[in-house]
């Protein structure tokens, strides 16, 4: 792993168009904002983890036998 | 061409029919060409691997529950759904919404990091 010290304000580029800043810094936390192409998909790694934990569950699932779920009401956004 | 599903047996298609996934989806990221099935008689969509058929994940029009949902232009957005015995314990995954165009035969999985959207949104209620 490559590691760069940095400080407030500092920032790193990956290639020619990502920047990543850092914006503050607090005894366990940092805030950085970071510059992208829009295709460029960013998240949280927990995030990612989480997703693909749920995608692998959604196909084990997948075999489960369907109800009848005519009788249940959609759960719309709120 | 043919391959042998869990939900539907046998199915066969055509080259034309298969939806391409660049970059796979989160978790299957090796598996990249799905069919995209709408049985009659089923409630949900079915996206199924054709590199690994036993692989299928039931898929719910998001826009059927949430209008606002963010859009991508030409593609429509589908959630993976976990299937339960329990229909009240069926869950959507609205964090990762799933972009489909059929005309382009294009798909592509995306994560929306923001806390309103969660990866288990149950789908029905009494």
């Amino acid at each position: 792993m490559l590691v760069l010290t940095r400080k407030i304000d500092e920032e790193i580029k990956i290639g020619s168009d990502i920047t990543i800043k850092v914006l503050s810094i607090s005894e366990n936390q940092i805030k950085v904002g970071i510059k992208a192409p829009k295709d460029v998909q960013i998240y949280r790694n927990e995030v990612y983890d989480k997703v693909k934990e749920s995608t692998i569950e959604a196909s084990r699932a997948s075999v489960q036998k369907q109800t009848d779920l005519l009788k249940y009401k959609i759960q719309k956004v709120k | 061409m043919k391959i042998r599903t869990h939900q539907f047996g046998d199915v066969e298609f055509t080259e034309d029919k298969i939806i391409n996934f660049d970059n796979g989806l989160f978790g299957f990221e090796d598996l990249k060409k799905y069919l995209f099935i709408k049985p009659d008689d089923s409630f949900f969509y079915w996206l199924n691997s054709i590199e690994n058929a036993d692989i299928a994940f039931p898929m719910f029009g998001i826009r059927v529950i949430d209008e606002e949902f963010p859009q991508e232009d030409y593609f429509e957005a589908f959630g993976i759904v976990t299937l339960n015995s329990d229909p009240l314990k069926i869950t959507v995954n609205l964090k990762a919404p799933v972009y489909i165009n059929q005309n382009l035969k294009s798909g592509f999985q995306k994560i929306i990091d923001t806390d309103k959207y969660p990866v288990h949104y149950n789908l029905f209620t009494e």
